[in-house]
This record gives structure tokens, C-alpha cells and sequence, in this order.
């Protein structure tokens, strides 16, 4: 009875920082643009449907760009939820994604096998590649303590220069005017799922298969295990004989892997060329994912869809109208807030406390009335 | 009664957690002015929760305060103190490093040219005090250095410092030696005649019956009656406090120990502090027996069983189990040795608070090959492992996947013992396995501790509880300043003797305490 009260509670007060959120949005919209109610309509079910004189129809290619933005995303927020479990702030989820990317896109242009093959070796290289790169604050933390979230913030930026160094002096095409690679062999490239220029490609697959097996790696296996109790309580973990320090390196090593193969599925699936020069942001979402999940590997897929959904809503808006495509930064910012704010709506959670707790000593003390000695 | 001979009253309060622990309903309580008044039921009744809503730490869900008749809101301790309302928490609320006096004026100190402090006239008013409530201190000590009888003759004096007239104790006896006890019983009656309240949070019946005029009995977060302690015996009011009556002894055969199990070897340890913790100690534990250590706190007992569990390296001497070393080793290992340990502080080592049941019991065993198969768990097995282990120890709880955090104290000891106790181990170090429980799992776990060394374990058992030390020992040693002051045979002790030993006023010769080894 409790339980299920508290449950739809949980999801009501999820709605409400949603909800809540974008009416923070709805006044910056209405002070920003002139045409307040169409922005509003382009941000809210404009991702689904176009627009006609004859009125809306759905969109299918719309969706198909929604569901492959998903695709890093989800990734990321898998990764940044297995190190959360663990109550690791490790932050080099981006710097992962991005050298994920590289290492899939330089074996995308110079690996030569001429099958699919090509794609899901390049892909896995660039997996293994960035577990690796994660023991480094993995092991700065259990060797000599120091905190992960410092060092790999740093390494964020390292990475990223590390990167822009080899792509600059090895790797650039110099046929080309801006600085990319030489492009992708087409053994190389992620297939698309469906027609069309969506990119919606098999990574959506992997994607929804990572999620599933990091939901029964943290749940069903014993190593999810020790990593979930060591993320509620890391003296009780080592008390009870855990390898701690193995399985803190284990949860940051899981994190990186995760967070370079979303980084190669995005490289290899929407470019035909390596070419970011910058961190793309993708890290940094997946924190926001892993919040709005609640760390339930589970419910991360949702709170991905959620976020590309607005990313593509507020792209509408801006291209239609003149609200300016940094609302996103606003809106996700206010989800941020209501949803990590323990104290909100928490006077209505205390009276629903009150009530359902009233409630259940109501009914105790009546069946004991009745059944008299049974309570031992 | 004359409502303004009552200097507190509490009024139909109830209070509800925001994790939906009731834990007090329509309480109603009252209290004389120059009365000793006790509060009294199992861990979980709600007497703590009461107190801290009395003294401004909670605010209730419903129900008001009087004081002096008056109705009063304490949003905060001030408001309390503001009221003449003082409390002794059960865990000191002192600053180790300050000296006496410094903590006696604490956020009111007397001050010099309006900046600096002025240590003289914190002395002074230290001294005034402690002459007229005769609670005598030294003012210049530092508070980590004086004993926890001295400490908490310093929380009464800052209560009283601050113009309380009320006085809350929160079972202030637990920590202290029976000679202590003599002494603070004294003061308490001392300032009884100087026309002070109090009010005494104890689970000792002995200790009511002595010292208080009435008693409020306390049961499943209500208030069970108000009685002249002179009207009731102590049958009566355990029946009142657990609704039935309580065997507080544990009936127990003859020990017929075996072989040398745990061996512990001239361990010596200088702790954090500077202070040499450990000073030498050697004892054995055959299998079959229970070998209590009785003492003051503070006085080793802490360092000896983490070091035992791998926790702290001493600095010499060794500890070993069938003959393999224990010092330094991971946890693991220790526990392959068939080691099992129920910690001191259940909360920071015993459980996963926000875990479930199943989770906790299984934390030292969930790798055995019975519980995976290939990469995943088998469910079912660790299912059927969380289940019996509930049901041997009657865990009273809604099913397996509930919360532990949102147990009962007594619950959440039996979960922990019941993962410790299960593993077959060879020596269980029983760390205050009973502290602060209710008397239903206190029953339990002595018992099953009794249980497992007839069936040929080796217990070492750990207490500030002298009762029980006593009571389930099959021989016992005392720990003064780090070093064994005495041990004895089963049966060859009261508390008076204890007490002796325990705050060094005696010690055994070097040949009796090298009885202690067997090796």
C-alpha cells in the first residue's frame, strides 16, 4: 500500500519538475519571441509532426532523428549510472566519448577488413581503448586516494588536446580546407535501419542490448552487486570482505567502455569523417540522464528519449521562430534543479507520510484487536 | 495535582518520521517539579524521540507543551534552554580538545576587552558551579583525557550552567562503571534537594527502582501509565514495557572448551591520540567457551577488536586464528579463516542502510559458487538463503525486499547477526552485540551466542554491558589502560569486584593474568 503510494509519488513529482520546468521555459519564450504560441507548439509537438496549411501530420523522419540522437546519450547515461552506483563521480565520460570517436574513426579510414566486420572491430577496439584510459583515475583513486572527480575532469581535457595533437599533425586530410580525416572506408559505417538521412542505425540496437545488460549486470550479477554496495556504503562493503578497490576500478573501467562505444556507434554512424575538434557535450548529458533515471539503468533509455525529444523541439523553435536554440540550456538547467532538489513537494511527501502511516497503524490495531496474541 | 506544581507537560504527541516511523502517538506525559521522574520502555518505544521533541530537536506532528503551564514551541535546543530545559545526550556532546572549562562555556563565553576570551573567569565560573551543585571537575583538564564518568559531570554542569531546571538524562548509567553510577546517583539526589527536575531515560530496572519517584512506561510509541515508583515492582513494570515478562538470564551448560582458537600475543598499539591503547596483551579463545572482556570504554577494548578484524595494524604482537596471522590481512581472508564479527557501530559497518533485507544478509557470501551460475546470480537459491535466514531469526519484517534503514534497531541487529552467526564460523567477536536493542532481540542473540560455543565455537564477546558480560561469560578479563587488569572463571565474579578491576583500583598479579593463555 506504502510502496505503491510512494511509487506513483515518485512519478508524480517527476512530471512535476518536468512540467514545472518548462514553465520556466514558457516565460523566457514569451519574453523572448514574438510569436510566443507558435514557439511554443514547434517546442512541444513539433519533434512528431509537420506542419501544413491543411493542417498536422506525423512525421515519421522526425522520430528516426530523435530515436538516433538517443544513441550516445543513452550510452553515457549507462556509463555515468554504473559509476554513480558505486558513488564514483568520475566526469570522463565526455573525454571518453570523444576518444572513443577518434580511435572508431581512425580505424574507420586505416583498419582493412572488407566485411561488416570493419565496423564492430573498429567499435570494440575503441570500447577496450577507453576502459583503459579510465584506469587512470581509477587507479589514482584506490592506489592513492585521490578523488576521481578532480582527476577525471582534468582528464577531460587532456584527452581532448591529446586528440586535436594527432588528428592535427597525423591524421588530417590536407586535401581538405577544414581539419577532418580522410573519410571512413564504407565497411566502416554503422547501416542505417531505416530509409532516409535520419541515422537512425544499428547502434539504436546496441544501444537498447547495453541497456539491458547493464540492468542485469548491476542487479543480477555479483559484481553489480558489490558495486551497488559499495556505492550505499563503502565500510560496510570492505567489512563484509568485498573487494572494494577492485570493484570501484571495475565500475570506472565499465563507465569508460560504455562511454567510448557510444562516442565510435555516433562517429562511425553519422559522419563519413572524423571531425570534432571539440568535446561534444555527449558526457555531460549522460549526468543529466543518470540523475533524471535515478541511477535505474532501466528507466535510462526514457530519460534519453526525453532529453533528445526537447534537444529536437527546441532546434524547431529556433529554426521557425526567433527564439534562440540556448532555451534548451534553460529548460534542461530547471529540470536539473527541480528534479535534484531533495526538499521539493517534500511537505506534501511528509503529509502523504502522515496519512498512509495513520492509515496502516489504523488497520494494525484493529487486526490486533481482533487477532488478539499473535503479535510476538 | 495542582496543574502548576507541573513544570512540564506534553500533550497528546505524535510524531511521524518522514521514512513513516510513528514513533510516538497521543503520548501524554508529565512531569513534577522536584521530582526524579523515569522514562522507560524497549529500544524503539519512543522515549528518545519524546526527549528530543521536549528539548526543541524535533518538532512534533501534532500535540503541544507546557512549561510552567504555559504553552511553549521549542523550533530549536535554544528555545529549551531558554525555558529551563537541559539535556545529557547519551553520546557526549563535548569538544575533546578544549579543556573542561572551555566546554562548560561554549557559545557563552566571558570575554575580555569585548574580543578575547577570558580562560580565568571560565575557570572561575567552572569551579563556582561545580562547588555549588557539588559536581566536582577539573577545570583545566582537557575533556579527551578525563574519564566518561568525569565527562558527563561536565554535560550536567553545562545544562546547569545554562539555568536549567529541568534536567533530561538520557540513559546515563550505560556507560558507566557501578562505582560511578554510586557517585552520580548522589549528585542526582543531591540536586534533587536543591529543587531540580529530572528526568531518567534507563532500560535498568535496579537503577529506577533506587533512585526515581515515578515512572512513565513507554511501549510501541504510546505511553503505557504513570506510576509511584514505590507502587510497583519490577516485574510489574517489564511486563508493562514488553507486555509480557522478560527472562533476562540465559540458561546455559557447562563450557567444555576444546582447542586454542584464537591466540593473541603481547599486542601493543599507540592510537591516534598518542595513547597507548594496547599494552601488552596475551589471552586465548578455546573453542567451546565464551571469553568476555569487561571494561570501561576507552580503556583498549576498540583497538583490540579492529585489529583483530584487520582494521588497524599494531605496532607488535601478533593474533592468529588455527595457527594463520590475522594481522594486516583483507577482510576476506579473514573471513575464509571463518572469522564472523558483529560490529560496535551496526549503522557505519553492519549494514547497507538503503539496501534491502536480502542484500544485507547476503554481503559475505554472495560469491559462493551455491549462489551463481556462470556470470549471474541464481535468484531463487539467494532467495531461499534471505527467507530462512529471516525466519531463523525472526526478523519481523514486511518481506525480504523491504529497506533495512526502515527496521527497528533490535531488527536491524538480528539482520546482521543473522549474515555473522550463519557463516559456520569458528570464532564470532561479538562487539556490544546487544547495545541499545529492545529485550525481545537481546534474548535472541545471547542466546543463539550460547547456541553456537556449545556447538564449538569460540566467542569472543565485547561489552559495556557488565550484566551481560557476566551473565554470558565462561570466563571473563578485564581491560584497565590497555592491559589486562584481571581475569577470572566462570561464576567467580560480582559486579562490586568488577568495578574494581575496572577503574584500576585493583589488579591481578602478572602470574593470575597469565592465565588468560592457554599457549
Amino acid at each position: 500500500m506504502r510502496d505503491r503510494r510512494m511509487a506513483w509519488f515518485g512519478i508524480a513529482r517527476g512530471a512535476a519538475a518536468i512540467t514545472l520546468a518548462l514553465g520556466v521555459a514558457t516565460i523566457f519564450i514569451f519574453l523572448s519571441s514574438e510569436t510566443p504560441w507558435t514557439a511554443l507548439r514547434y517546442l512541444l509537438i513539433g519533434p512528431l509532426v509537420t506542419f501544413r496549411d491543411t493542417g498536422i501530420s506525423f512525421n515519421a523522419q522526425y522520430l528516426y532523428q530523435i530515436l538516433a540522437a538517443m544513441i550516445p546519450i543513452t550510452f553515457t547515461g549507462l556509463a555515468v549510472t554504473v559509476m554513480f552506483s558505486a558513488n564514483q563521480f568520475n566526469l570522463a565520460g565526455e573525454g571518453c566519448v570523444l576518444t572513443g570517436g577518434f580511435i572508431g574513426g581512425i580505424l574507420g579510414v586505416y583498419l582493412n577488413i572488407n566485411s561488416g566486420w570493419h565496423a564492430v572491430v573498429a567499435v570494440l577496439i575503441a570500447t577496450l581503448a577507453c576502459g583503459l584510459v579510465m584506469l587512470i583515475p581509477a587507479l589514482l583513486k584506490v592506489k592513492l586516494g585521490a578523488s576521481e572527480m578532480v582527476t577525471s575532469l582534468m582528464l577531460n581535457f587532456i584527452l581532448l588536446n591529446l586528440v586535436n595533437h594527432y588528428l592535427n599533425f597525423q591524421f588530417a586530410d590536407r586535401s581538405k580546407g577544414a581539419t577532418m580525416t580522410k573519410p571512413f572506408q564504407p565497411t566502416a559505417i554503422i547501416p542505417s535501419l531505416v530509409p532516409g538521412n535520419s541515422k537512425l542505425t544499428v547502434g539504436f540496437i546496441a544501444a537498447m542490448a547495453a541497456t539491458a545488460l547493464v540492468a542485469f549486470f548491476l542487479y543480477r550479477t555479483r559484481w553489480g552487486y558489490a558495486i551497488r554496495m559499495i556505492g550505499i556504503n563503502e565500510s560496510f562493503a570492505l567489512y563484509s570482505g568485498m573487494n572494494v578497490g577492485g570493484t570501484i576500478i571495475l565500475s570506472q573501467v565499465i563507465g569508460g567502455m560504455l562511454s567510448g562505444m557510444g562516442g565510435s556507434l555516433e562517429v562511425l554512424g553519422r559522419y563519413q569523417t572524423y571531425l570534432w575538434r571539440d568535446l561534444p557535450g555527449y558526457g555531460w548529458v549522460g549526468i543529466t540522464i543518470a540523475i533524471l533515471a535515478k541511477n535505474n539503468p532501466a528507466f535510462v533509455p526514457l530519460a534519453a528519449f526525453f532529453i533528445a525529444y526537447l534537444n529536437k523541439g527546441c532546434l524547431l523553435m529556433s529554426t521557425y521562430c526567433d527564439v534562440p536554440v540556448e532555451m534548451i540550456d534553460i529548460i534542461q538547467a530547471a529540470i536539473f534543479l527541480f528534479f535534484a532538489a531533495e526538499q521539493f513537494l517534500s511537505g506534501y511527501r511528509q503529509k502523504l507520510v502522515v496519512k498512509t502511516t495513520q492509515e496502516d497503524l489504523m488497520k494494525l490495531d484493529a487486526s490486533l484487536l481482533n487477532g488478539g496474541e499473535n503479535h510476538a | 495535582m495542582e496543574p502548576s506544581e507541573l513544570v512540564v507537560q506534553m500533550k497528546g504527541i505524535t510524531k511521524i518520521y518522514p521514512n513513516g516511523i510513528a514513533a510516538n502517538r497521543s503520548v501524554d506525559f508529565s512531569v513534577r517539579a522536584g521530582e526524579i521522574h523515569a522514562l522507560i520502555g524497549e529500544n524503539g518505544a519512543g522515549k528518545s524521540t519524546l526527549m528530543k521533541i521536549l528539548f526543541g530537536l524535533e518538532l512534533p506532528t501534532e500535540g503541544e507543551i507546557l512549561v510552567n503551564g504555559e504553552p511553549a514551541t521549542f523550533a530549536s535546543p535554544l528555545d529549551a534552554i531558554s525555558k529551563g530545559i537541559g539535556m545529557v545526550h547519551q553520546h557526549f556532546m563535548l569538544v575533546p580538545s578544549l579543556t573542561v572549562a572551555e566546554n562548560i562555556v561554549l557559545g557563552m563565553a566571558p570575554r575580555k576587552s569585548g574580543l578575547f576570551i577570558d580562560y580565568k573567569e571560565a575557570v572561575r565560573l567552572t569551579m563556582e558551579n561545580a562547588e555549588k551543585y557539588n559536581l566536582h571537575v577539573e577545570p583545566d583538564a582537557r575533556v579527551a583525557d578525563i574519564t566518561t564518568g568525569m565527562k558527563q559531570k561536565v554535560e550536567i554542569l553545562k545544562a546547569l550552567v545554562r539555568g536549567a531546571r529541568v534536567l533530561i538524562l538520557d540513559e546515563p548509567t550505560a556507560v558507566l562503571t557501578t562505582q560511578e553510577t554510586v557517585g552520580l546517583f548522589k549528585e542526582l539526589k543531591a540536586l534533587r534537594e536543591q529543587g531540580f527536575t529530572i528526568i531518567f531515560i534507563s532500560h535498568k530496572l535496579n537503577e529506577i527502582k533506587e533512585l526515581t519517584d515515578r515512572i512513565t512506561i513507554m511501549r510501541g510509541g504510546k505511553s503505557v501509565g504513570v506510576f509511584d515508583t514505590d507502587s510497583i515492582s519490577e516485574q510489574e513494570i517489564s511486563r508493562h514495557m514488553v507486555g509480557r515478562d522478560v527472562i533476562l538470564t540465559v540458561e546455559k551448560d557447562e563450557a567444555t572448551p576444546g582447542e586454542v582458537v584464537l591466540q593473541v600475543d603481547d599486542l601493543h598499539y599507540v592510537n591516534e591520540w598518542g595513547k597507548r591503547a594496547l599494552d601488552g596483551v596475551t589471552f586465548s579463545v578455546r573453542s567451546g567457551e565464551i571469553v568476555g572482556i569487561a571494561g570501561v570504554e576507552g580503556n583498549g577494548q576498540r583497538e583490540l577488536v579492529d585489529i583483530l578484524f584487520g582494521l588497524r595494524l599494531p605496532e607488535k604482537g601478533d593474533a592468529r586464528v588455527g595457527g594463520k596471522s590475522l594481522i594486516g590481512q583483507p577482510q576476506a581472508r579473514i573471513r575464509n579463516l571463518g572469522v564472523s564479527y558483529v560490529p560496535e557501530d551496526r549503522m557505519t559497518f553492519g549494514i547497507a542502510e538503503t539496501g534491502s533485507i536480502e542484500e544485507n544478509v547476503i554481503s559475505d557470501r554472495f560469491h559462493h559458487r551455491r549462489f551463481n551460475r556462470g556470470p549471474l546470480f541464481r535468484m531463487k537459491e539467494l532467495h531461499k538463503e534471505s527467507d530462512q535466514l529471516i525466519l531463523d531469526y525472526a526478523v519481523l519484517c514486511k518481506a525480504r525486499s523491504q529497506e533495512v534503514g526502515m527496521l527497528s534497531g533490535g531488527n536491524i541487529q538480528k539482520v546482521v547477526v543473522a549474515r555473522e552467526f550463519s557463516s559456520d564460523p569458528i570464532l564470532i567477536i561479538a562487539d556490544q552485540p546487544t547495545r541499545g536493542i529492545d529485550v525481545g532481540a537481546t534474548e535472541l542473540i545471547r542466546k543463539r551466542l550460547v547456541d553456537l560455543s556449545r556447538a564449538g565455537a569460540a566467542v569472543l564477546l565485547v561489552s559495556a554491558d557488565l550484566n551481560e558480560v557476566m551473565e554470558l561469560s565462561d570466563s571473563l578479563i578485564v581491560f584497565y589502560e590497555g592491559k589486562i587488569a584481571g581475569c577470572f572463571d566462570d561464576g567467580l565474579w560480582d559486579d562490586v569486584m568488577m568495578g574494581e578491576y575496572m577503574l584500576g583500583i585493583k589488579r591481578q598479579s602478572d602470574e593470575e593474568i597469565g592465565r588468560a593463555s592457554y599457549a
